[in-house]
């Protein structure tokens, strides 16, 4: 196993992790934004930079997707890695000034507020770290967003712009965006639930039981299609809040257990 | 053609080949290339075809289009052989006086010949023309003397010479030591060692790999690649085959723009002829190695030179790149080792193997071996293509085969390496153009790009021009270069504009210094390059237009005044009638004057003044 060393702090990973995962070990904190490890590191905001020792050569990498092959000395602190990581900060926040979540890590940084001007527009303080497009993808399976134009005018979309039929409005994207660009909103006029803002929207269900308002229809399609479980009560008990699921569930187990008696 | 089995075919097919070739046929070789058929030279050659048939049955001649002579400023051009009397801007009236009294007659045109403007003299010859002498052409040889879409022309130059060559005796191994003590390095901008590249390729672990050829070639003002592309196709699928067998690849690429029709129809038809040949395919000379390439053509994104995007690009995704912290020697196309070269880089493998690593290791300098294509552009008097051993000085370049600065006007500066590269100032006109001496001066080599610019070049203009491509380039998926590039962008539009504050030349130098830093590939972190480069040479022309709200070289439109000479003024009227604005009074015969409110500095008065009593002020 490779060693890493860290701001002097020596640890030891798999071949193969990343600067990230060894420093994490250690406890040591490197800002992060468009990592999730839930999905594939596309090392897009550039927070994260650190400075790697090779030899005589220095040079200033990211930390979510360097893999460690080697022993290799790093540091986190230095005033190259610092300097830089400052900088894109800096950027970040030219472009989404309002955002409270970046001001919040910005200070964590140690870094108050920007010298440039918003030059970039953002669609709600969006940053463009793709963790929403890349969990759509690659745990949801629905490409339902993705990014559409090139530079300055590059946004997360759906095909054209219009509602898409491909999202099942789970709100996995509006969980994982770290700015809060992505919303959930309850529309009980038509008992619908709309992911903002991509405009799609899909029908909620609610509990045959109870009527409590529960997952939306199309998320429940996939789940049943996705968790193969061929028993006929578990298809039925979707169509129940969790807790007349739980009750259901209880009163079944009790039939069976005086049925045994 | 038959498909051929063995290097004994091969060779016997090119002897017979060359037999046939008859010495009392007339060759008349029309550049077809991208400056002359602009010109019209493809009509030339219809006229010359038809003049051809109707010689006669005892005078044979044969019309033949090539590819780029490299004299684009000069163009369409013609030769004709025998002789190789050159002949240059030739017109459509010009083709029956050719064919009558040169290629019937055997006499000169002489109106039609190159006229040195320095020493007065006619050049019959390509080599009596200042333009050619001082270049050395390996890569360009045979541009502008075979058809690019006969394979008999290249197999009778020589051509898959070097590829049978290496598939009877040579080892992987030993060609890429070949490579190796040629000191070859990659043409496409980066200057990596060729060898190197390819034996990391080889070694990774993997059956399946790919080799491809890098033809997006995207600078402003360049068009080496395309020119080889066009002229001389089968050159890069030599180089590409030799590279396969070398490094183990099966399956081949070449990525070129769509917006080259030429060099993909060439490009086409020269792997089909290969194909038909035997010299691509299963087994290729029977010597069990098979190999074929695809092409694919490109969507016009910049980015997409970059490897990584050229890549996600052929597997059908959106041209961006990722991080290169695992090659793509290893983890390319698909996730397999795959090994990436530039066009030119290519062209130049089967002269290697022909000639000898030694040999092509004996032209250049220490670290910068062989020759670079370079496409001389801008404020010079001969642009076009120049081939030019490493270490020649940007002023012979400049100066001796280029002519000089246009119109007599002053050397100001030299861009090279396209929008990444940087500006040379006239000082350092004497520096050697290797990888290593213009990274030192603040640009690089890039692809071969080299535009010269003149006295009436703003610099910070110029930065503004390079930033601002590069901001339509960017794709945008990283933070430094989408956000970085446009807060550059936005204050050098403040400084051309008159509203530079203290404080700018160093805010744009943080944020170079921090693109070249942070950003994810090549595009981003040489952004900074065009600024850099022109605030490290001409600061104080950054300094005059923000403190002293003046452009020196009169370009930024806010920062000057149009004004009439009041005694150079005829009053002719010419200047008020063309004026699209109606800002110039003044009755005729008299001086007239410019309404500066009303002027919109479009220029078109200055232009028109047959008196230059127009002022820029």
């Amino acid at each position: 196993m490779p060693t890493v060393t860290i701001d002097g702090v020596v640890v030891k990973v798999e071949e193969g992790s990343t600067i990230l995962d060894a420093a994490r070990e250690t406890g040591i904190w490197i800002p992060t934004l468009c990592y999730n490890p839930s999905v594939s590191a596309p090392a897009v905001c550039r927070l994260c930079m650190v400075e790697l020792e090779r030899g005589k050569r220095k040079q200033l990498v990211t930390a979510c997707n360097y893999p460690v092959r080697s022993d290799i000395k790093v540091s986190v602190s230095s005033k190259r890695a610092v300097r830089a990581r400052r900088g894109v900060m800096e950027l970040l926040l030219a472009r989404a000034p309002e955002s409270e979540e970046l001001k919040e890590l910005a200070a964590r940084m140690g870094v108050e507020g920007t010298p440039y001007p918003k030059v970039t527009e953002s669609q709600r303080n969006c940053i463009l770290c793709g963790l929403c497009t890349s969990v759509c993808e690659e745990v949801i399976g629905c490409s339902a967003i993705g990014f559409a134009g090139r530079g300055v005018d590059r946004a997360v979309a759906t095909p054209f712009r219009l509602a898409s039929d491909e999202c099942i409005a789970c709100g996995a994207c509006a969980v994982v965006c770290p700015v809060g660009t992505i919303q959930l909103r309850i529309h009980e006029d038509t008992g619908e639930v709309e992911i903002s803002p991509f405009k799609s929207r899909a029908k909620l269900l609610f509990c045959e039981e109870c009527g409590r308002r529960m997952v939306t229809e199309p998320l429940a399609k996939q789940i049943l299609s996705k968790v193969k479980i061929d028993w006929e009560e578990f298809r039925e008990r979707a169509r129940l809040c969790p807790e007349c699921r739980r009750k259901k569930t209880a009163e079944a187990l009790g039939l069976i257990a005086s049925k045994s008696h | 053609m038959k498909a051929i089995k063995s290097q004994a075919e091969l060779e016997s097919l090119r002897k017979k080949l060359s037999k046939k070739l008859n010495p009392k046929v007339k060759i008349v070789r029309v550049c077809i290339g991208t400056g002359c058929a602009a010109k019209g030279s493809k009509r030339l050659y219809e006229l010359l075809c038809e003049a051809a048939k109707e010689a006669g049955e005892n005078i044979k001649v044969e019309a033949k289009c090539v590819g780029c002579h490299g004299f684009c400023e000069r163009g369409p051009i013609i030769v004709i052989q025998p002789g190789n009397i050159i002949y240059q801007r030739v017109e459509e009236p010009d083709v029956g006086e050719i064919f009558r009294e040169t290629v019937l007659g055997g006499r000169v045109v002489e109106r039609l010949l190159y006229e040195d403007p320095k020493s007065g003299k006619k050049a019959k010859t390509e080599e009596e023309i200042p333009f050619y002498r001082a270049q050395q052409r390996i890569v360009l040889a045979e541009n502008g003397r075979i058809d690019p879409t006969s394979i008999e022309d290249y197999l009778i130059a020589g051509g898959y010479g070097a590829l049978s060559k290496v598939l009877n005796g040579m080892s992987p191994d030993e060609i890429i030591k070949e490579v190796e003590l040629a000191g070859l390095r990659g043409r496409g901008g980066g200057g990596f060692p060729t060898a190197r590249k390819w034996r990391s390729c080889r070694e990774a672990e993997g059956s399946d790999k790919y080799v491809i050829c890098n033809g997006d070639e995207g600078d402003p003002g360049a068009f080496m690649d395309r020119s080889i592309m066009e002229g001389n196709p089968h050159s890069v699928l030599e180089g590409m085959i030799i590279g396969a067998y070398a490094i183990g690849a099966s399956q081949g690429y070449i990525y070129v723009r769509n917006e080259y029709p030429l060099a993909v129809e060439h490009l086409r038809k020269a792997i089909s002829q290969a194909r038909e040949l035997g010299l691509l395919g299963e087994n290729i000379l029977d010597s069990g190695f098979s190999f074929d390439i695809r092409i694919n053509r490109g969507g016009g994104a910049f980015v997409c030179g970059e490897s990584t995007a050229l890549m996600a690009s052929l597997e059908g995704r959106a041209g961006e790149p990722r991080a290169k912290y695992v090659h793509t020697v290893e983890k390319g196309l698909n996730e397999k080792p795959t090994n990436l070269n530039n066009v030119e880089t290519w062209t130049n493998i089967p002269a290697i193997i022909n000639r000898g690593g030694k040999w092509f290791a004996s032209i250049g300098t220490e670290g910068s071996k062989g020759t670079k294509v370079f496409s001389l552009v801008g404020k010079v008097v001969n642009t076009g293509l120049v081939e030019v051993p490493m270490g020649m000085t940007l002023r012979q370049i400049v100066e001796e085969i280029g002519g000089g600065v246009k119109e007599g006007k002053k050397f100001k500066a030299v861009q090279t390496g396209g929008p990444s590269g940087g500006c040379i100032p006239a000082k350092h006109l004497d520096a050697r153009v290797d990888f290593d001496e213009l990274t030192k001066l603040g640009s690089m080599m890039g692809s071969g790009g080299m535009i010269v610019m003149d006295e009436d070049t703003c610099m910070v203009n110029v930065a503004h021009y390079f930033l601002n491509f590069l901001k339509e380039e960017s794709c945008g998926k990283c933070t430094p270069c989408r956000e970085g590039i446009a807060q550059m962008l936005y204050i050098l539009d403040r400084i051309t504009r008159g509203e530079g504050e203290s404080g700018d030349i160093e805010k744009l130098e943080t944020l170079a210094g921090l693109l070249d830093e942070t950003a994810l590939c090549a595009l981003g972190t040489t952004a900074a390059n065009p600024i850099l480069s022109t605030i490290r040479y001409f600061r104080d022309e950054y300094k005059e237009h923000i403190a002293e709200n003046r452009c020196p070289a009169k370009v930024c439109r806010n920062l000057f005044l149009y004004e009439i000479n009041a005694e150079v003024c005829t009053g002719c009227g010419i200047c008020k009638k063309n004026c699209p604005e109606i800002a110039i009074t003044g009755e005729r015969r008299e001086p007239h004057v410019i309404d500066q409110e009303k002027c919109t500095k479009c220029g078109t008065c200055f232009e028109k003044c047959p008196f230059t009593a127009i002022m820029k002020v």
